[in-house]
């Protein structure tokens, strides 16, 4: 094969002089496989749940190493037919995505069951290849594209990477026109224009029509054949919150719009109950509970948020036994703000309290529209027509750090969560609105003698959510009153309900205590923190290991081996747990004397870390305790994640008990499986012959090296990028598509322009890479305080600045992929390229799967910073790319 | 098993399964609630069930192996409770599919977006709120009517809501059928298709209720429908890993009322361990491992 090394002209057979038209024939294509990647994801979050729509796709990526090693092995074959290959590859990706789709509704898998169910990981395993096929087609595609076109590398990967990110765009704006259950076309007709105009460019007129037919039948394929098949457009999951207010006799949905907010739809039935966190005096203090009060509103098919109407001025009653009632116990006519309107409860509850005005946010726009719409209008009562209400229509933690206005209460009850458990298990997801940063925010926001009322679901056990929520707002008012945080602090919970935590700017008064806690008392829930109770941490350590016990243990300690001698039964001699009768068990209620009834270990715990919060200790408490306890911050904005990295060895034989964590736990399964993968491909070569296909390729480690690190660094940028903006945009799909697009599109013109730097590439690449290596150094330093900036305006702006932000590492980074690649090629070094290609494939998936694990270990800025040292190291590696392919390496062979 | 035990055992399966399935013979003996079921020998069991009841010696076998582990685990106490689950056929209450898995640790797909319970979880709760005879007992949430079906062995008014009209039919024809068969005990449930947000006021009020459906309150209606010291129960948290809420209605001393939520353990944290496995007659290791 004729090598010539350090040449500008390129000599080796390429893809014949590549037209405009091809270029966007492989723009197309690559913008339909990033357009089906979403919509795939979307079909998982409507029909299941999106971690494993992410799971699913992410190893789907794969498809690209796993067809560049077949090119690899039969690279001659492919540099001979390499038409016939990429004409066929072009034309099965309709069918496939047409035909894998409708067939992973037939085979759907259920999260709740994947531990118990063996036949569910089967499924699991069926829809993962089935969606891999037309990513397999796809990647077969490109890859031979790029094989063939090598010397116009960068401008083929220019078209490839802007495609793919215009394609993000086109996804994001069709969202407003396609239900999840028709999303699929989109991809389907950017890959029948890319077909069409790729078969056009070669003037291949037969194909042109074949492309067209098939494609007609794709399309209608897609949209006819589950009607004709019976099979759904989307096997909902029967345990979707959705899906049990289909189940309703008198379910009947009154409300949908589709956007890239989600696919938010309304129900109404006479059997939707909401009351979060209602006291269970409620039952006798109240004369009746109001009937009918309530419609479900479900974002994908996960809910309900219960939206509440107008109740008559006689069952206004109820707010008094709700926990979002607090702050009003002692603020009478306030200036209230609410940070997040959801389902509108904490508003009417500030109404109802009598707030001289309440300023409430809501970030996602989908949910005002709702209730602007004639028939919630009619449910609800126009409540945002009320004259004391004022919608800001972004995040009321980004209102709030940046005005001067000053609340009495502000409150953040509930926000982001429906009462009843996610079986799915909770993806990992940033809650902004929990972190210090956020409280700080609020604190500095209260009038003299305001107060900040947070509210959250107290239904673990034992306890995770809840101490992390504890510790975040302990931190913050010490930060923010040093001297004085212990006496600005009211805590309560109710057991397997709700917890609410009051902070009073300058403290609570002894009168402001008493007050309180009357209420408490007169609602049955428990204190747990006030200025100045009492404390008795006797039994503390014995709590921490009998916490971990249960979890750890092998389940033979203590109780289950000496139940009636055990160490820990009540006080009450006449108390045996484990014995049965009925006097027994009110003996057990009333044990621990006349002072009541005894505390319960996961209320001795929230009482322990208050004290060990305000007064020290906390560390080693946190340490000592079973799961991760540490506040929330903007670096670490995570309650999921809660199994202690050290233990996770241990979750593997009883991964029933962490079903809440499936999410983080999925995403060590996909690293799991990147990596091995990974080690596959690198090993590969070596069996399929490594002296032979690369005695001529000089510095085969260094390169590989190179593109792992190009691999890993690009996508924990971008995934990465995507947590944080989601702080500007407020939500994950559109933070995700922003990010996609603008990465791409600017990487794609870094690639094009990297041609300018082919010749001086040694010298001038290094440079590039250290310049995106401190890049990203200073945005992990500083991105929070800039996107903090950046949502306070309004959407389009924050959507065109995220978009300008994110182009200058983007720029740059698109340069190291194009010039490796430009110089193997030029170098001869056929097989590295292809084989370069699969293995930042790749590590694309690891990356991706790095991301929440370094995210939620060290924090989202530890992810930029790890991305930078992948960058670093690049710079020596990429020298062993330049390495010619010819000379002494010879007699490494020989050897 | 010697080898004796498991020629009668074959010779019972065999006999067994030459029955058709769908017409299942009456019961040899006429049911009874309170009849002394062997609970400390194995054999002994199944033979006295082969004899009485006329079940799978198969799932008989299963029964008991998993009873073994929950007497282990504590999830059930007493003579009457444990009788009452060796009684109960799971069974019957499984989807066909899942007639394999029936007695499993674990909580099943019976349809509709339900489960039926884990076994352990099922016994745990029924001991929580100790049935006397007599007394009056209200579930919300049938289901598979399994926890409905384990009640009516231990009282004679059992009172059951399933709010999807479909599964709440599908339940009633499942006890009609064993009614027919001969399990005239199960004549004690009554069911019905409502929301049973708002118990049932006219049976009402309760010695014990079973709440088996999530909510993000306990319904005032059904606290205003127990009785006086009264007991309620109700699971929470992630099926698998769910925690037993149980709730008190005091009566204070004044005649008013005070709610106190506790744990089923009165305030112990014990281990969670619903995935014991057994060996033999040798509880061993867990399901996972």
């Amino acid at each position: 094969m004729a090598v010539v090394a350090s040449t500008s002209r390129p000599s080796i057979a390429s893809l014949e002089a590549p037209r405009l038209a091809h270029y966007l024939a492989v723009g197309l294509i690559a913008g339909a496989i990033i357009a089906l990647q979403i919509s795939v994801m979307r079909v998982f979050a409507v029909g299941s749940w999106s971690h494993f729509g992410s799971l699913v796709v992410s190893l789907a990526m794969l498809g690209f190493s796993l067809s560049s090693v077949v090119i690899f092995a039969g690279k001659d074959w492919f540099d001979k037919h390499w038409q016939g290959a990429a004409t066929s590859a072009l034309l099965l990706i309709g069918p496939l995505a047409v035909g894998s789709n409708l067939i992973a509704q037939t085979v759907p898998f259920n999260a709740i069951f994947l531990v118990s169910d063996p036949e569910q990981k089967w499924r699991l395993l069926a829809n993962f290849l089935l969606y891999l096929l037309p990513f397999l087609a796809g990647a077969f595609f490109l890859g031979i594209v790029f094989l063939k076109s090598r010397t116009a590398f960068g401008r083929v990967y220019f078209a490839d990477l802007t495609g793919s990110g215009l394609a993000g765009l086109v996804v994001l704006v069709s969202m407003y026109l396609f239900a999840p259950e028709t999303i699929i076309v989109v991809p389907l007709l950017l890959w029948a224009a890319g077909s069409l105009l790729w078969f056009s460019a070669f003037s291949a007129w037969k194909s042109v029509v074949a492309g067209a037919a098939v494609a007609a039948l794709s399309i209608a394929g897609y949209l006819i054949l589950p009607g004709l098949l019976g099979i759904p457009d989307i096997a909902v999951s029967q345990y979707k919150g959705v899906a049990y207010a289909r189940n309703f006799p008198d379910g009947k949905r009154i409300y949908r719009s589709v956007s890239p907010f989600g696919d938010l739809q309304v129900y109404a039935s006479s059997y939707m109950h909401f009351a979060p966190g209602l006291s269970d005096n409620a039952a006798f203090g109240m004369p009746e509970v109001p009937a009918n009060t309530y419609v479900g509103m479900y974002r994908d098919g996960d809910g309900p948020e219960g939206i509440m109407r107008n109740l008559a001025p006689a069952e206004q009653v109820y707010f008094r036994y709700l926990p979002m009632h607090y702050p009003y116990v002692i603020k009478a006519r306030p200036k209230t703000f609410v940070v997040q309107f959801g389902g509108g409860i904490s508003t009417q509850a500030a109404l109802d309290a009598g707030s001289t005005s309440v300023t409430v946010a809501e970030s996602n726009p989908m949910t005002l529209r709702a209730f602007r719409d004639p028939i919630l209008k009619d449910v609800t009562g126009d409540i945002l027509a009320e004259p004391r209400l004022k919608v800001i229509d972004y995040d009321g933690r980004l209102f709030l750090a940046n005005t001067t206005e000053r609340y009495d209460v502000i409150d953040l009850s509930l926000a982001d969560s429906v009462g009843l458990s996610n079986p799915g298990g909770f993806a990992i997801s940033e809650k902004y609105a929990y972190t210090h940063e956020a409280m700080l925010s609020y604190m500095h926001a209260l009038a003299d003698g305001g107060v900040l009322s947070v509210t959250l679901w107290n239904k673990e056990e034992p306890p995770k959510s809840v101490l992390k929520l504890y510790s975040t707002i302990a931190e913050a008012a010490r930060t923010f009153d040093s001297q004085g945080a212990a006496n600005d602090i009211f805590a309560v919970s109710s057991y397997l309900s709700t917890t609410t935590v009051l902070f009073k700017r300058g403290g609570f008064t002894e009168a402001e205590i008493k007050t309180l806690r009357d209420y408490t008392r007169s609602m049955s829930w428990e204190e747990v923190y006030y200025p100045g109770m009492a404390y008795d941490g006797s039994t503390a350590q014995k709590i921490l290991d009998d916490y971990r016990a249960s979890i750890f243990g092998s389940g033979e300690d203590a109780t289950l081996t000496q139940p009636a001698a055990d160490a820990t039964a009540p006080a009450n001699p006449d108390c045996d747990p484990t014995a049965p009768a009925d006097p027994t068990l009110d003996t057990c209620a009333g044990a621990g004397g006349d002072a009541g009834p005894q505390v319960l270990p996961a209320t001795a715990l929230e009482r322990m870390a208050w004290h060990a919060l305000l007064t020290g200790g906390w560390e080693r408490l946190a340490s000592d305790y079973v799961f991760d306890a540490h506040a929330l911050s903007n670096d670490q904005p995570y309650f999921a994640a809660y199994v202690k990295v050290a233990d996770l060895p241990r979750t593997l034989d009883r991964l029933d008990l962490f079903q809440d964590d499936w999410g983080y736990l999925l995403i060590w399964a996909t690293l799991g499986i990147a990596c091995i993968t990974a080690a596959s491909l690198v090993l590969l070569p070596v069996l399929f012959g490594w002296r032979i296909v690369f005695s001529r390729s000089r510095g085969k480690l260094g390169t590989i090296l190179y593109f792992a690190c190009l691999g890993l660094g690009y996508i924990m940028v971008e995934v990465g990028l995507i947590s944080r903006f989601t702080v500007a945009l407020a939500n994950p799909t559109v933070s995700a598509s922003v990010l996609i697009s603008s990465m791409l599109v600017f990487s794609g013109l870094g690639s094009l322009f990297a041609e300018r730097i082919f010749d001086r590439a040694r010298t001038l690449l290094p440079v590039v890479l250290l310049a995106i290596c401190v890049l990203l150094l200073a945005y992990g330093f500083t991105l929070s305080l800039v996107l903090d900036w950046i949502g306070a305006y309004p959407y389009a702006v924050r959507l065109l600045l995220c978009f300008l932000l994110v182009s200058p590492p983007a720029f740059l980074m698109g340069m190291p992929m194009a010039t490796a690649m430009t110089w193997l090629a030029r170098l001869g070094k056929e097989h590295l390229f292809v084989w370069a290609w699969g293995i930042n494939g790749c590590f694309s998936v690891i990356g991706s799967a790095a991301v929440p694990i370094v995210a939620t270990s060290f924090g989202l800025s530890a992810v930029l910073q790890w991305a930078a040292i992948a960058y670093l190291v690049a710079i020596p590696a990429f020298f062993a790319v330049l390495l010619p392919s010819k000379a002494p390496a010879v007699r490494l062979v020989t050897a | 098993m010697k080898r004796r035990d498991f020629l009668a055992l074959s010779a019972g399966a065999a006999a067994f399964s030459i029955l058709p399935g769908a017409v299942r013979a009456a019961l040899p003996v006429p049911y009874d609630r309170n009849a002394e079921v062997p609970v400390n020998d194995k054999k002994a069991f199944i033979e006295w069930m082969v004899a009485n009841r006329g079940e799978d010696p198969k799932f008989l076998a299963e029964r008991f192996d998993r009873f073994q582990i929950m007497v282990y685990n504590k999830d059930v106490l007493d003579d009457r409770n444990k009788r009452a689950f060796l009684s109960t056929p799971r069974e019957e209450f499984v989807l066909p599919q899942n007639l394999g898995r029936a007695y499993d640790h674990a909580f099943l797909d019976i349809g509709y977006g339900v489960t039926i319970s884990g076994p352990h979880l099922v016994g745990r709760m029924t001991t929580v709120i100790d049935v006397q005879f007599g007394e009056a007992v209200l579930e919300i949430g049938t289901g598979s009517g399994y926890q409905s079906a384990y009640l009516a062995n231990l009282t004679d008014k059992v009172h059951t809501i399933e709010i999807i009209n479909p599964l709440a039919q599908r339940t009633r024809r499942t006890y009609d059928a064993l009614i027919d068969r001969g399990y005239s005990v199960f004549g004690s449930v009554t069911s019905r298709n409502a929301d049973g947000y708002y118990g049932w006021e006219s049976v009402g009020p309760f010695d014990k209720i079973i709440v088996t459906c999530g909510i993000d309150h306990i319904p005032p209606s059904l606290l205003q429908q127990l009785k006086p010291n009264g007991v309620m129960v109700i699971p929470v948290g992630p099926p698998g890993a769910q925690h037993v809420l149980k709730v008190i209605k005091q009566q204070l001393a004044d005649g008013t009322f005070n709610i106190v939520r506790s744990d089923i353990y009165n305030g112990k944290v014990v281990p969670f361990v619903p995935f014991t496995k057994m060996e033999g007659d040798q509880i061993v290791g867990t399901h996972n491992s």
